[in-house]
């Protein structure tokens, strides 16, 4: 089957068929390479830490010639590179960023100390804040004000500003955020004070709040500003050279980044708001569930990625995911559009205890890349739910992990004898199967958060289950959820990698806009939507998308008058219809709140312009359908829950299972980078495009 | 028979579950700025006989309070609860409130046709009626000023809301969209958590249920007895005061005598003085919460916070003192004054029990609440956050420069000043954090805040000021208090006047200027790191005067760098010092808190 992005289907710009989606790990970058026919093909080579493009190009020396190809050639051929990096993520995590200064509004320079007294949980009052980004001495106050009605108060100070400049150069100042107080309502300080330090300062990285995040409220926008220019130099820097490196080697488009909104950018557009790539690892499952959309039949899904240390959680919606405004990463706060992941601390390596009066835990603490797994025999002694389900006979005392590491079973035996058995009188299998319920349990209030949150009914939803352990979790959890189906897709392990290659281009436009709804000032808010537009039109003709390839579309954020939380709300376009707008307000408050109130003011607080612009969709593979009935290579003993106990259990080889294929429960299916649990009753359909969709057995165990 | 140990966990974390899920539903849902933004609110699950078995999701001042309101409900309705009903009250002399402003709403969970518990939330409304508007009233002499009473109402009956009890709560409030908004929060927020504990238990039978309903509470009271075991038996004593009585100066002490004895902690409050003239008495509940809080954030977070948990405690409080006054004594302000006192007490006599866990102590909040009336005829009041205090040091981490409230160990969030621009008729000039003022230490308290607001438009300032006259954020272990607050209040073209601590003065548009009171240090500031002393001189936190004279760090000329021989010579110099005014003063002559009585 051809590609859809092939020259016939989609024009010029997609002209030579090749997609390739590249995802740097902690551990492992992975590279995923559909050729122009669908075909999916997935490499994993180490990171390499010190130089992130040199694990790019080792995953390219590797792909190139396995698809019978030179790097050079099969760059010339790409249509699209896209790059999920997590660099900017580990600049903040490792704390190598920029060296930053800060404006500031005289009267505030310690609003990005102060941090509102933030801290997610107040009980832990004995743990100091993260260091803040900014020390007091580079944060520089500036006079002049601009008042709250967006007039000015008081004149900029520009010598403010040059001794401030001056400072910077002395301390070696490497990137500068600028956050000056109700710039939101009007930037011209801001940018005042920007050329002025420009001419002054001589240093290339300048942020200003105004333009990266017109929000209100000092704070948030300060703090936001402050980590762009913290992770810009480093995050842009290494864009560029891996930019330059590929072209240079043939490639001839842009790379693009995913973004925190899930959307695809080029290296030049993110350059000036590299906060924005915060999280782009996990906004890319938002493709990856775009994608396989289409193979389910359905747009509702819940994504749940485990990993080693997180689980991450992404709920689709009629097609839509939810959007937040608000982040939270490594404790520090940052206000983007971003695509709503909750991530909490549950995986493989995840340890499980018994606290000094003897309630069994799991989590959240976990046991790393090293020692990792007690199975591991790297040291570890703590029992871990890999080494729960090996004690369980779900996963195989051999290799593991694609033969990465070889675990060994009387390791997870002793460490959950020892941990968690002895001291609750329990059997080593009543054991670890009390440790993997805690942990489904940790699940499945993860995802009910974010639908309750929402105001979504997870049963409504089939639930997603991806990640090196998603799989083997996934059947029950949906379960306990009440979701009729799990998809498994087979390459889950590389879930965001080819997630990338189905996001679209896109761009968030925001402006705060303070008005009540009824009597609003239309020609106001059409002068500034013309604006935004206007931004979003040329940012994508830049990238090479006009006419029918692009999309803008316009919403209004609102709340009732005194609410603390905005909910946005689409709004058709070139009009202002306040009685439409009210009934689409009150119906999504109604869902998401569970009542309105009739006849209550609605304030206006933001105006947003996101413009789309239209890859081609990425068509879903077609592998050879199934032959004869499926054979198990093995049986073995899996524990399969409390009430079955051990049972003989067939054990099923991933690679040669193909569409058509079903497999009734309970089942092992062993693929190279994860395992399938099914239990009884359930059912495991190998769908057209080879992935696994698995029927449950409706049942709403505690 | 013994529980099964999953299950046992399953349980607990299910419940928690249902607390935290009836919180995000208040967040989402409430209208204001109380709830949504300062989370002046908990969410709590009780069984039958109203002990709070789960209260994942709260404020630390209400912590094990809830049990109290649902206690007296069952008192006042028992055997007339029904399936739909859901009640409401407040009143701390008869309905188990803890002051009159929090709410709480109570939702019987029935599980196969009985009573199986309670779903619950207790919030802190924008406005009650009384004699000032936003709650707090510093002129009561009574509790009739502080606002409308609410024995245990019946608030929904069998699925209806009683319409009259509605429009009598509505009348009786300056903020009735407010109120009406939050209070259909709080509603619709227990109702999703009722169904859900109804599930729960019908999932593992009632009588299951309840057995492992015990077996929480039985694992917080092991919790807690183990740690109080390893901690050494005796009796600690720590007191702190009150200069006035809201009116007039006075000396009042609250003390406390906390005996371990083996795994059991009792908490005995005799010598308090007696309950005083202004709303600083304490109710019964909340003197109960404000030692739970203490006891659970004196040790690991992750002990359990249920009535089980505090089984151990044994808690006396003379009836008719301050902590726990007979009616019609005030008491509006005991959530924050003598919460705050008791918290400082009970942490500095368990800080002689294991003083590496000793706290230094929170800056006392000396900012007013500021009212006025809008152009549209609404009454705005805005609790003026910015001003909040530095908190005080542990071990390990310097107090944070400006924390919410103590009650709230930092709960509470600090607005920024663009949002009370936009909501209020205010400019805010500074809010910055306050030069060479927190408490010196190993580890250094919070510096609090200079915080200057221009009021546009005539208010009345409503004042609460504790942290004014001395020091409250007292050091620990060797570590200095932070300095006390100053606060002026000027009006346009007029002078800046000091108010008093507690007052209303309705005035023209003013000025008004906090300087909050800085937190306590912890430990020996000889023993800090120079760069850490450099850093605080570089940030002008600490100038280099006292650097040198308190820290002994001596900043070299360039100012970016420090003299590691002069740091070294003073250090020395200031041991000696301190040796020989030890040899020569009076012993006792200035005990740090914290040190056995």
């Amino acid at each position: 089957m051809p590609d859809a992005g092939s020259p016939a289907s989609s024009g010029a710009r997609a002209a030579s068929g090749w997609r390739i989606g590249v995802d740097i790990g902690g551990t492992f970058t992975d590279l995923v390479a559909v050729d122009p026919y669908g075909t999916i093909h997935v490499f994993k080579v180490p990171s390499v830490p010190a130089d992130p493009a040199e694990g790019v190009l080792d995953a390219l020396a590797r792909a190139a010639p396995a698809v019978g190809l030179g790097v050079s050639d099969l760059l010339r051929s790409s249509a699209l590179v896209a790059h999920g990096s997590t660099i900017a993520t580990n600049t903040l995590l490792e704390k190598k960023g920029a060296r930053v200064g800060c404006l500031t509004t005289d009267g505030f320079r310690d609003s990005l100390e102060i941090r509102r007294g933030i801290r997610e949980n107040p009980w832990e009052h004995r743990v100091p804040y993260p260091p803040v980004l900014v020390p007091r001495y580079l944060r520089r106050p500036v006079a002049g004000r601009i008042d709250a009605d967006g007039s000015e108060l008081a004149p900029l100070a520009l010598g403010d500003v040059a001794d401030a400049a001056r400072r910077f150069r002395d301390e070696g100042v490497e990137a500068v955020a600028i956050c000056l107080f109700n710039s939101f309502l009007d930037p011209e300080h801001e940018q005042k004070a920007a050329d002025e330090l420009a001419r002054l300062w001589g240093g290339e990285w300048i942020t200003l709040s105004s333009r990266l995040a017109p929000i209100m409220g000092e704070y948030e926008r300060s703090s936001t500003a402050v980590m762009n220019a913290y992770v810009a130099p480093r995050t842009v820097g290494y864009l560029r050279g891996l930019n330059e490196r590929l072209a240079a080697l043939g490639l001839k488009r842009p790379i693009l980044l995913i973004q925190n909104n899930g959307g695809a950018v080029s290296v030049e557009q993110v350059a000036e708001r590299p906060v924005t790539l915060l999280l782009s690892g996990p906004a890319a499952g938002v493709g990856a569930l775009g994608y396989y959309a289409r193979a389910i039949g359905s747009e509702d899904l819940i994504s749940m990625e485990i990993g080693g240390t997180s689980c991450d959680v992404i709920l689709m919606a009629g097609g839509k995911v939810a959007f937040t405004d608000q982040l939270e990463i490594d404790r520090y706060h940052v206000v983007i559009p971003s695509v709503e992941v909750h991530t909490i601390g549950a995986g493989g390596g995840t340890i499980a205890g018994v606290d000094a009066a003897g309630l069994l835990f799991v989590g959240p603490g976990g046991a790393g890349a090293v020692p990792g797994p007690a199975c591991y025999g790297r040291g570890g002694s703590a029992p871990t739910i890999t080494d729960a389900q090996l004690v369980l006979g779900r996963l195989k005392p051999e290799t593991y992990a694609g033969g990465a590491i070889r675990i060994d079973a009387a390791l997870a035996e002793r460490a959950v004898d020892e941990v968690v058995a002895k001291p609750l009188k329990l059997s080593r299998e009543a054991a670890a199967a009390g440790m993997i319920r805690l942990m489904e349990q940790k699940l499945l209030h993860a995802v009910q958060r974010i639908s309750i949150e929402r105001g979504h009914d997870p049963r409504r939803f089939t639930l997603v289950a991806c990640g090196g352990a998603g799989p083997l979790h996934g059947a029950e959890v949906g379960r306990r959820l009440g979701c009729r189906r799990v998809y498994v897709p087979r390459l889950s392990g590389a879930f965001c990698a080819l997630g990338m290659l189905h996001a679209d281009v896109r761009h968030d436009y925001v402006r705060v806009w303070l008005d009540r709804l009824d009597g609003a000032d239309v020609a106001g808010m059409s002068t500034i939507f013309a604006e935004l537009k206007q931004q979003a039109t040329a940012t994508l003709a830049r990238e090479g998308f006009t006419g029918a390839e692009t999309r803008l579309t316009r919403a209004l954020d609102l709340r009732y008058i005194g609410q603390q939380w905005d909910i946005t709300v689409p709004i058709a376009a070139d009009s202002h219809d306040p009685r439409a707008i009210r009934r689409a307000f009150e119906a999504e408050h109604d869902r998401l709140f569970g009542h309105t109130q009739p006849d209550g003011t609605i304030e206006i607080t933001k105006l947003r312009v996101t413009g789309i612009g239209a890859l081609a969709p990425l068509g879903l593979p077609k592998p050879a359908r199934a032959t004869g009935a499926p054979q198990p290579i093995e049986r073995r003993r899996v524990w399969l829950d409390d009430r079955t106990g051990w049972a003989e259990t067939p054990v099923y080889d991933g690679a040669r299972l193909a569409p058509d294929h079903a497999i009734d429960g309970p089942a092992v299916i062993n693929e190279a980078t994860m395992t399938v649990l099914i239990g009884t009753g359930d059912r495991l359909d190998v769908d057209a495009a080879g992935n696994f969709m698995i029927t449950l057995r409706p049942e709403r165990p505690l | 028979m013994s529980l099964d140990p999953v299950t046992l966990a399953l349980v607990q974390n299910r419940l928690d579950h249902v607390a935290r899920q009836m919180g995000w539903v208040m967040i989402r849902t409430s209208r204001s700025p109380i709830f949504n933004q300062s989370h002046d609110f908990s969410c709590f699950v009780t069984d039958a006989n109203g002990t709070l078995v789960s209260q994942a999701d709260g404020i630390p001042i209400h912590t094990g309070g809830g049990g109290f309101a649902v206690r007296a409900l069952l008192k006042a309705f028992a055997g007339r609860i029904g399936r739909d009903d859901a009640f409401l009250l407040n009143d701390p002399y008869v309905a188990g409130g803890n002051h009159l402003p929090d709410w709480v709403i109570a939702r019987p969970v029935f599980a196969r046709g009985s009573l199986f518990g309670f779903c619950c939330n207790r919030a802190h409304q924008s406005d009650i009626g009384g004699g000032a508007a936003g709650t707090y009233n510093p002129t009561a002499t009574e509790i009739f000023h502080e606002g409308i009473r609410l024995p245990p109402l019946k608030l929904v009956e069998g699925g209806t809301t009683r319409d009259d009890l509605w429009q009598l709560l509505m009348i009786n409030t300056r903020c009735p969209d407010l109120l009406d908004g939050d209070l259909r929060a709080m509603l619709g927020s227990t109702r999703i958590g009722a169904e859900q504990v109804a599930e729960l238990v019908e999932d593992l039978g009632p009588e299951q249920a309840s057995r492992y309903f015990e077996g929480i509470l039985d694992h917080g009271d092991r919790r807690l007895r183990a740690i109080l075991a390893d901690l050494p038996d005796g009796t600690y004593r720590a007191e702190e005061k009150f200069d006035n009585d809201c009116f007039d100066p006075a000396d009042i002490r609250i003390k406390v005598m906390l005996t371990i004895a083996g795994d059991r902690l009792k908490v005995d409050f005799t010598g308090t003085g007696g309950q005083i003239k202004g709303f600083k008495n304490s109710s019964l509940a909340n003197t109960y919460s404000a030692v739970y809080a203490a006891i659970a954030s004196f040790f690991d977070t992750d002990v359990p916070r249920n009535e089980g948990t505090f089984r151990a405690v044994e808690i006396v409080a003379p009836e008719g003192s301050l902590v726990n006054a007979k009616p019609p004594a005030p008491l509006t302000m005991c959530t924050v004054f003598p919460a705050h006192e008791i918290m400082h007490c009970c942490w500095w006599a368990l800080g002689q029990a294991n003083p590496r866990r000793n706290c230094a102590g929170w800056g006392k909040n000396t900012f007013p609440v500021t009212a006025g009336t809008a152009p549209d005829g609404r009454t705005w009041v805005m609790y003026n956050w910015g001003g909040n205090s530095g908190a005080g040091a542990v071990h390990g981490r310097d107090g944070f420069n400006q924390m919410g409230p103590m009650i709230t160990l930092g709960g509470l969030v600090i607005p920024n000043a663009e949002t009370y621009e936009q909501l209020y008729p205010v400019r805010v000039h500074r809010h910055e954090l306050r030069g060479d003022a927190a408490g010196a230490g190993k580890w250094r308290g919070g510096t609090g805040v200079d915080y200057d607001v221009e009021v546009k438009s005539p208010a009345e300032h409503s004042f609460r000021g504790e942290g004014m006259s001395r020091p409250t954020g007292i050091g620990v272990e060797g570590g200095s208090d932070g300095l006390a607050a100053t606060v002026t209040v000027a009006t346009q073209g007029g002078e800046s006047r000091t108010p008093p601590p507690y007052g209303i003065w309705r005035i023209g548009p003013s000025r008004l200027r906090i300087s909050s009171p800085a937190g306590g240090g912890y430990g020996d500031p000889l023993e800090r790191a120079p760069e850490q002393v450099l850093r605080d001189v570089r940030d002008e936190l600490v100038s280099a005067h006292l650097a040198r004279e308190i820290y002994g760090v001596v900043v070299a000329a360039d100012g970016r760098s420090i003299d590691a021989a002069a740091t070294e010579a003073a250090r020395r110099a200031l041991r000696q010092s301190r040796e020989q005014s030890a040899r020569t003063a009076p012993a006792g002559a200035r005990v740090p808190a914290g040190v056995p009585a």
